[in-house]
């Protein structure tokens, strides 16, 4: 146990460590959190009088970004659901960044309520028990227990999942597997219950539509999904984890359909709300083209839809969403208009006209503005670190081992590694390899079988000749290099030393290669076990 | 007996984890705040948590607050409902004449905050023969040199208090609940500062102390109930309480908007009591409730009493 | 069994009876019940009315007023004169168009001769400021503290000021 805690600080560590780019991005976060701090400061010790919002418009851009936010968290799901569910294993492959980065949007969210509040210190007394928590009444009380344990939850199937495979194993699904199962629903629950919250309450007509829920998962689906396509294309280019181009497409059309749905739905409300044109749509008036000549929303909302219907179309066409280019507008598109309908878009009508009829057009102050920057930079700073430990040890660079444990191949092999066949061009393998930073490839038969390899060095030399009209079978040399995946980590020095390579391919009894083994693992292994 | 004993020891239990859990919270909080009185009134209990003893401990606590605050007495009152009394008001639309004199009447008694300003009552004004239920056509800022204006009519809007009130629903931690009497109430040391109940109440009811509450300490009315006017503080919401460091009392008196209004469309009683005014408005008038499709059944009649 | 039955009609019939004989308590029907009023509002230093018209010979004759009272302008009933509410013999009451003789803190029962369910309602506390104890000794205003009697208009009176709009809310 103590031995798990100290592997975790030694692991801990890994967030003091990186490039140059990296320091500068975290130092950019960490100046915008103290931007954010000291607004908020100056907001305890004046209180919420120096936000925008008043008794007529009583939320505001906090509670806005924390309801696009709930949104963000629960998109994780839609990347477990094929993962665990279908077992489309190019996604749950990713699966753990998902996961991550539901839980840095579930702390905005708490952040985000805990800037809204009028005395934070009596938070408590919404806690069960040592509070007075009005549960099951209060649709609030409901959201606090759904978050936190939407939190607790993936929590603990990342760090269990880390955990795993820092010691060089893999995560057993009889643990996990429940929690997988439970997630699914919850992630739909914290968005559906966040819907209930403005939905449940007859005095806002513009909430009181049970389409909400619906529209608020349908929204989800596309802009949560779609800020983590960023994301993995970013984690991609800056560290070794390699995210299959299949994952992302196939994401891209998941959105594709959400999106659809999202709009099919907002179109039903719309049609409801202006065909039936009772004095319960003054709001989505005031929203779409305002209201006794009140029209701060107005632009805002034709901005989100023309973004909306254009994502929409980016994704739905094959060939728009696997370009990259046309993907990643698609995904900007697509966040700022649901961000912009879903945040002050939703809850700002809420309140105009007011439940007297008054109209007071809010605008957040910059107090608010410089709040919700810090609190969404915390966000960025708590991913990143949350990456900077997950990364090396999801890509095999971070193991602990005991003294007592027998290491083998597979413990500390890179899962990472090129395949080809011996029928490929030479231009494609030679492209594979330098997308992936790899410095070998492994060629397999029809039968998944490792038939041969191609090193750094061959390529080279033939990136200096002619290459045109070459397959890999011109290049490979058979597989010498190539151990069985339980081969102890001492005979591995012995071999790599015999055979004078650097790569040594690992496979499994039938001769599948698995992964593979540089002289770099295997000295990284050997010092961790020297260091226990 | 049996039963009694047991929820007696489930109490302990449940003082001992809330003790425990706070102990660890408290830890993360400053120490170096001299004043025990921080601690204790962070401490505090929910109102209906407490015993007599606790609630007059605390009363005391916070007179001694309130005393050193504003340089001057505050009592702080803690009467319980009167049995057999349900609070009902009645507002007569055809003699209101929009003067607001019930609206600064109830800031003199019940200890609103001048600057930010608050005030309880709103009073709204519609012109004659438009859409009324469109309350969007409503001005509450109309500024004539003289009242009544002969195009207009005029209703205050103030806490409707709901028998089936929303806020009562939506608030996360019981910071306010509907007395036996009727009476919704806030414990001003329990609110979070949520808003939730704000976005629930359909009537535009609920006040929230955006900054720090400011009134002249000569302003203040001494004479206030925990649950009612006792000064606020900054985050916390607050509303019409019908006056309830008044009216809970036996005798009792008129809440302060009755006895400000000038013409006596203002109109207060026991809705049990069948020779109450309000009880004669119900049954010789015609009243309606504002936005009765919300099923909130308000204790707030309206009607006309004659047809001018 | 039969007889049973008819007593039991008849047992119904007296119940019923009794049912329509016990009166409500119309609380109109209280005609002696004194009202605590606050004094009437005369003019300073006007009441006694005696101590100028003790003496005085009653003139009958209705006629435009000039040696007092001229800012009297009778605009109440078309027609009206001091006598149809001021008792001649007795300027210090008031007198009723039956002869009955009232005193100036019930003159709601004057007012009442013409605005009857007007007075109903005051006396059931509808129509009409109350103020003191809701549930104790409430106070009762006149007609005449609010209408002037002989121009009973309700006049127009200067607003408080308006709430500060939530933008101004600093």
């Amino acid at each position: 146990m103590i031995q798990t805690i100290r592997n975790f600080f030694i692991a801990l560590r890994q967030i003091a460590v990186g490039d140059k780019k990296y320091y500068l991005w975290v130092s950019l976060l960490s100046f915008l959190v103290l931007l954010g701090a000291s607004a908020y400061i100056s907001q305890l010790n004046r209180g919420l009088i120096v936000t925008a919002m008043r008794d007529q418009v009583s939320w505001g851009l906090y509670i806005s970004n924390f309801t696009f936010l709930v949104g963000v968290a629960a998109a994780a799901v839609l990347l477990v659901v094929p993962a665990y569910l279908y077992n489309f294993k190019p996604i749950k492959e990713i699966v753990l960044f998902g996961e991550l980065l539901a839980i840095s949007a579930i702390t905005m969210c708490i952040l985000f309520i805990m800037a809204d509040m009028g005395q934070p210190l009596r938070v408590w007394h919404i806690l069960p028990i040592i509070g007075a928590m009005n549960f099951p009444a209060s649709l609030l009380a409901w959201d606090v227990v759904v978050l936190n344990g939407y939190l607790a939850i993936n929590t603990a199937i990342a760090f269990y999942v880390l955990y795993r495979l820092s010691i060089g194993k893999e995560y057993k699904m009889s643990v996990i597997g429940p929690l997988i199962i439970l997630s699914i629903p919850w992630a739909v629950s914290i968005h559906t219950v966040t819907a209930f919250l403005y939905n449940g309450l007859s005095s806002r007509p513009f909430w009181n539509a049970s389409i909400l829920a619906p529209r608020f998962l349908a929204s989800a689906f596309c802009s949560g999904p779609a800020i983590m396509l960023i994301l993995f294309q970013i984690i991609r280019k800056l560290s070794e984890v390699e995210i299959d181009n299949k994952a992302i497409f196939k994401i891209a059309e998941l959105i594709a359909y959400a999106m659809g749905i999202n709009l099919f739905l907002l179109g039903a409300e719309i049609f409801k709300e202006f065909y039936s044109g009772s004095i319960h749509s003054a709001p989505i008036e005031y929203l779409y083209f305002g209201l006794h000549g009140h029209n701060k929303l107005v632009p805002w909302m034709w901005f989100a839809t023309t973004m909306n219907i254009t994502a929409f179309f980016l994704f739905m066409f094959p060939k728009t969403r696997e370009n990259f280019t046309t993907l990643n507008m698609a995904c900007l598109f697509v966040v700022t208009g649901v961000y912009i309908e879903k945040g002050m878009g939703l809850i700002i009508p809420g309140f105009i006209p007011d439940t007297l009829g008054e109209i007071y057009e809010y605008t957040p102050t910059m107090q608010e503005i410089l709040v919700t920057i810090g609190i969404w930079a915390s966000g960025a700073l708590l991913y990143t670190f949350l990456l900077k430990l997950a990364i090396p040890v999801y890509t095999g660079k971070l193991r602990f081992f005991s003294k007592a444990q027998i290491v083998v191949a597979r413990d500390i092999m890179s899962r990472r590694m090129a395949l080809v066949h011996p029928e490929t061009p030479v231009t494609d393998l030679i492209r594979q390899m330098i997308e992936k930073h790899l410095s070998g490839a492994a060629v397999v038969d029809e039968n998944n079988r490792l038939v041969g390899a191609v090193s750094d060095t061959d390529a080279i030399s033939l990136e200096i000749g002619e290459t045109a009209g070459k397959t890999t079978a011109d290049v490979m040399k058979p597989p010498s290099a190539a151990v069985l995946q339980d081969v102890r980590i001492q005979d591995l020095g012995k071999i790599l030393a015999a055979s004078g390579t650097n790569l040594l391919f690992v496979v499994d009894g039938d001769g599948q290669p698995l992964g593979t083994v540089a002289g770099s693992d295997v000295l990284n292994a050997l010092e961790n076990i020297r260091q226990e | 007996m049996e039963q009694d004993e047991s929820r007696q020891r489930g109490m302990h239990r449940r003082d001992f984890l809330r003790g425990a859990a706070l102990g660890l919270a408290g830890l993360a909080l400053p120490l170096d705040r001299a004043d025990a009185s921080f601690w204790e009134a962070f401490f505090q209990k929910h109102f209906r948590e407490m015993n007599d003893e606790e609630i007059k401990q605390v009363i005391s606590r916070l007179e001694k607050e309130y005393a050193q605050k504003f340089k001057k007495q505050i009592e702080i009152g803690a009467d319980k409902p009167i049995p057999g009394v349900l609070y009902g008001y009645g507002l007569d639309l055809s003699r209101c004449i929009g003067c607001r004199r019930c609206v600064y009447g109830c800031v003199a008694e019940n200890n609103q905050s001048i600057d930010p300003q608050i005030h309880w009552i709103t009073v709204l004004r519609f012109r004659k023969g438009e859409k009324w239920v469109d309350l969007e056509n409503s001005e509450k800022y109309y500024s004539p040199e003289k009242v009544p204006e002969e195009e207009y009519f005029y209703m205050p809007v103030q806490c409707q208090q709901c028998e089936n009130p929303p806020c009562v629903r939506a608030c996360p931690t019981q910071a306010t609940w509907k007395e036996p009497d009727g009476i919704v109430v806030i414990d001003y040391n329990w609110c979070i500062g949520c808003r939730y109940c704000m976005a629930a109440c359909p009537y535009g009811a609920r006040r929230f102390n955006w900054g720090a509450p400011n009134r002249p300490e000569e302003k203040i009315n001494p004479k206030t109930h925990y649950l009612g006017n006792r000064p606020r503080y900054r985050g916390v919401v607050e509303k019409c309480t019908f006056c309830i460091q008044r009216t809970r009392k036996d005798p009792g008196r008129y809440p302060a908007c009755v006895e400000a209004c000038p013409v006596g469309a203002r109109k207060f009683g026991n809705l049990l009591d069948p020779n109450s005014e309000i009880r004669y408005a119900i049954e010789h008038k015609r009243v309606f409730r504002l936005k009765e499709d919300l099923n909130t059944s308000p204790k707030f009649y309206y009607f006309f009493a004659y047809g001018r | 069994m039969r007889t049973l039955g008819i007593s039991g009609i008849g047992l119904f019939c007296f119940f019923s009876l009794l049912l329509v004989s016990s009166p409500a308590v119309p609380i109109e029907h209280e005609v002696h019940k004194k009202f605590l009023v606050p004094p009437p509002p005369f003019s300073e230093g006007i009441f006694p009315c005696s101590q100028c018209h003790q003496g005085m010979p009653v003139n009958r004759t209705p006629r435009k007023l000039e040696m007092m009272h001229q800012d009297i302008v009778l605009n109440h009933m078309p027609g009206g004169w001091c006598f149809d509410c001021h008792n001649p013999d007795n300027r210090d009451t008031l007198r009723l168009a039956n002869g009955k003789i009232v005193t100036f803190e019930e003159s709601y029962n004057l007012c009442g001769q013409c605005h009857g369910t007007i007075l109903r309602e005051w006396k059931a506390g509808l129509h009409g400021k109350r103020t003191g104890m809701w549930n104790g000794e409430k106070q009762y205003l006149l007609c005449v503290h609010c209408h002037w009697p002989h121009d009973p208009v309700f006049k127009a009176i200067t607003p408080m000021p308006p709430p500060v709009r939530p933008s101004d809310i600093k």
